[in-house]
């Protein structure tokens, strides 16, 4: 029997007394053989979690940095069965992490939902995120994870009316995601002065405790004790200071645009080290 | 056409990002009420009439129809609307509801950039902010179009990641709107999209029909037997199609066969089984897809009709039988463009020779009783360059030489 990822993430944070690690890896970027290095990487440094993205050819939640990426793997042909097959021996390596997957909804889709849920169930990887992928149109999927115990995580966000995160609260389990503010992920220069108003966490501003909190904890109002969930934030987190600001507000911290960022300016290298500032208390 | 909670058949739905819900709600409420309401469909007919020159005219092909010896030919005249495509009827009826939900700024994608002229047109003429994201490749092939938008004073993006065409503009006004979708409402230019903006397009565009079915009647006393127009995302088509739909009337589009039937050299989703059916970019439809459901990049010599996917609507009317989808290749349609030119003395947009193409070829296998509309959707102005380099002009290379000369010695006298 699996740990649920929720009482996995509970254990880990009690542990660190901080947000516990969310990182984001595209497979097949900059090569197969290359991304599956990296993957492996942060799994020995004692990320917890790792988040895998299957790269699509329109990728209208990601920002220009996981988006052109995503351009970049996609001349390497990957192939979703392959992935999966690729993921199963880091998991089983790695056992004390949890491998979440996310792709957008049409690989998954032309691939079968349910054969989709059962392959990535079988390959160990714990949860999935489709952020194309509304409640409304999910029956179909949220019936096949939970017939082959993988979490399907929703996402929930600043433009979320209150009764329909009660609606999503609900329906969800275990682990929440969190997006910290308006636009897509990454930061991208020409929009920043329209999103600033909006931000929640921005790097550029002093992380803007009371109005993130503020926003947690309405959602957390909704999560009832029967149906106990983490929650995990992301979209423009990239300093230590954004991560301890998360902490007491938060059960997760995801880098993903930072962390891809870094890893383009210096390779593993410089990928480990901002995961190594950011979470300085793993290992 | 109404949908089933924004489904036609198994195609259309909402898959959105979970940041657009609240905005897109607004929009199918905002929809939803004006549709209804006398004083926004008044409103609407006077923007038609008075900006546009709606109605436009149903014109009666004499020469070509001799030429040809067949069907009596006729064209629906979307080309004497104001910015020279029925982009325009859309565009009226959403600013009009960008004013009605209290927006200030609309955003919009454009292929060869007329959705991106007709928005800029009407936003400054509403008082709304305006940016329009378009494929870096496509500014470089459409600068003139370019050029206007930036006049008129919109804002131009143009977008430089995947094939840098259409559909990544399109993903990158998605992330616009995700990130703005406050004060900003995404003009979507076709029959694509999330609910309501399939339902919502074919609705402002069907004017085209109404007015083709009034004419019909008047002019030939009776229906057309079948209909013609191109099918790129499908708004015209879909705009002329839909008030016949319950009539026995046939409907044929027609799409981009571009260089070849090889997988990048067209646009051909429905008539040749080329397409699958795949969710992305907000709806299900039919899309030109791998096997790993990744889109891929299309071709046509028009560029408005090439795109990835379709109208959810079409894509549903072609499975029942309803639609009847073929297509024409890029030397079909500049022989087709050649004949509207010589016999009748009107300069059609190469989208809407696609159209031409397919009824020259069937009207002389009909009888000289029956009558077919052709819907002429733009004006080939904008197509110069395209047509003169199709047609090997001699004197066309000479000119652009002489005239980039000219420019810069001008340039240089002014500073």
């Amino acid at each position: 029997m699996k740990t649920l990822l929720h009482d996995f993430i509970q254990v880990r944070a009690a542990v660190y007394q901080a947000p516990v690690p969310m990182t984001h890896v595209i497979y097949g970027y900059p090569t197969i053989k290359e991304s599956l290095a990296w993957m492996e990487t942060l799994l020995a440094q004692g990320v917890d979690i790792l988040e895998i993205q299957f790269p699509f050819s329109d990728p209208v939640a990601d920002g220009p940095t996981i988006a052109n990426a995503c351009y970049q793997a996609l001349i390497n042909k990957p192939d979703l069965s392959q992935c999966l097959k690729d993921i199963e021996p880091l998991q089983q390596a790695y056992p004390n992490s949890k491998i979440l997957f996310m792709s957008y909804l049409n690989p998954i889709y032309r691939f079968g939902i349910q054969a989709f849920i059962d392959a990535a169930s079988k390959a160990g990887i714990s949860g999935t995120i489709i952020p194309d992928l509304p409640i409304e149109q999910a029956d179909d999927y949220k019936k096949n994870c939970q017939q082959y115990s993988v979490t399907p995580i929703w996402l929930v966000t600043p433009a979320t009316p209150n009764i329909r995160i009660k609606k999503i609260v609900e329906q969800a389990s275990d682990m929440l995601y969190c997006v910290s503010r308006s636009g897509v992920t990454g930061q991208k220069e020409e929009q920043k002065e329209r999103q600033k108003e909006n931000a929640l966490l921005s790097h550029s501003l002093k992380p803007n405790q009371t109005v993130l909190a503020e926003y947690i904890h309405g959602i957390q109002s909704y999560i009832s004790d029967t149906n106990p969930m983490s929650l995990a934030v992301g979209f423009g987190i990239r300093t230590p200071e954004q991560v301890q600001a998360l902490n007491g507000v938060a059960d997760v911290a995801i880098v993903g645009s930072a962390l891809l960022e870094a890893y383009n300016d210096g390779g593993i290298e410089a990928g480990t080290e901002l995961v190594t500032s950011l979470f300085p208390y793993l290992n | 056409m109404k949908s089933e909670q924004g489904y036609y058949g198994q195609y259309g739905g909402s898959y959105i990002p979970e940041i657009l819900y609240a905005s897109q709600q607004q929009v199918l409420a905002s929809f939803a009420e004006a549709r209804d309401d006398p004083a926004f469909l008044a409103e609407l007919h006077k923007q038609w009439q008075q900006y546009s020159g709606r109605p436009t005219p149903l014109t009666h092909c004499e020469n070509l129809t001799n030429h040809l010896g067949g069907a009596q030919i006729y064209l629906k005249r979307e080309d004497l609307n104001h910015s020279g495509a029925h982009k325009m009827n859309n565009v009226i009826g959403q600013g009009l509801l960008v004013k009605r939900m209290g927006k200030k700024r609309v955003i919009a994608e454009t292929g060869a950039g007329q959705h991106g002229i007709a928005t800029a047109l009407v936003a400054a003429r509403l008082g709304l902010e305006c940016t329009i994201y378009m494929g870096a490749k496509d500014v470089a092939r459409q600068y003139p179009n370019v050029f206007w938008m930036k006049q008129l004073g919109a804002k131009v993006v143009p977008v430089t990641t995947g094939s840098q065409t259409l559909k990544d503009a399109l993903d990158e006004a998605l992330r616009d709107w995700s990130a703005n979708y406050e004060d900003t409402h995404y003009l979507i230019g076709t029959a694509c999209g999330c609910a309501p903006f399939p339902e919502m397009v074919t609705f402002f565009q069907s004017v085209i029909g109404q007015e083709a079915r009034e004419q019909s009647l008047t002019q030939i006393r009776k229906l057309p037997d079948r209909l013609y127009a191109c099918v790129g995302g499908g708004s015209n088509a879909l705009g002329l199609f839909t008030p016949f739909v319950d009539d026995e009337v046939e409907l044929v589009g027609v799409e981009a066969a571009g260089k070849s039937m090889a997988l990048g050299d067209h646009s051909v989703r429905l008539s040749h089984n080329l397409g699958s059916i795949g969710i992305a970019q907000g709806f299900a439809t039919i899309f030109l897809q791998d096997d790993n459901g990744q889109l891929q990049s299309t071709h046509s010599i028009a560029a408005g009709l090439d795109y990835v996917g379709v109208s959810p609507i079409v894509a549903h009317l072609t499975e029942t039988k309803r639609i009847r989808m073929e297509y024409a290749n890029d030397n079909e349609t500049l022989e087709a463009c050649t004949l509207l030119l010589k016999k009748e003395g009107i300069i059609p947009a190469l989208e809407s020779s696609h159209a031409l193409a397919m009824a020259f070829k069937e009207a002389p296998i009909m009888a000289k009783d029956q009558h077919i509309i052709v819907n002429l959707s733009g004006r080939g102005d904008k197509d110069i360059f395209n047509v003169a380099k199709a047609f090997n002009d001699a004197e066309f290379e000479p000119f652009l030489q002489d005239y980039l000369a000219d420019y810069s010695l001008d340039k240089e006298s002014v500073l």
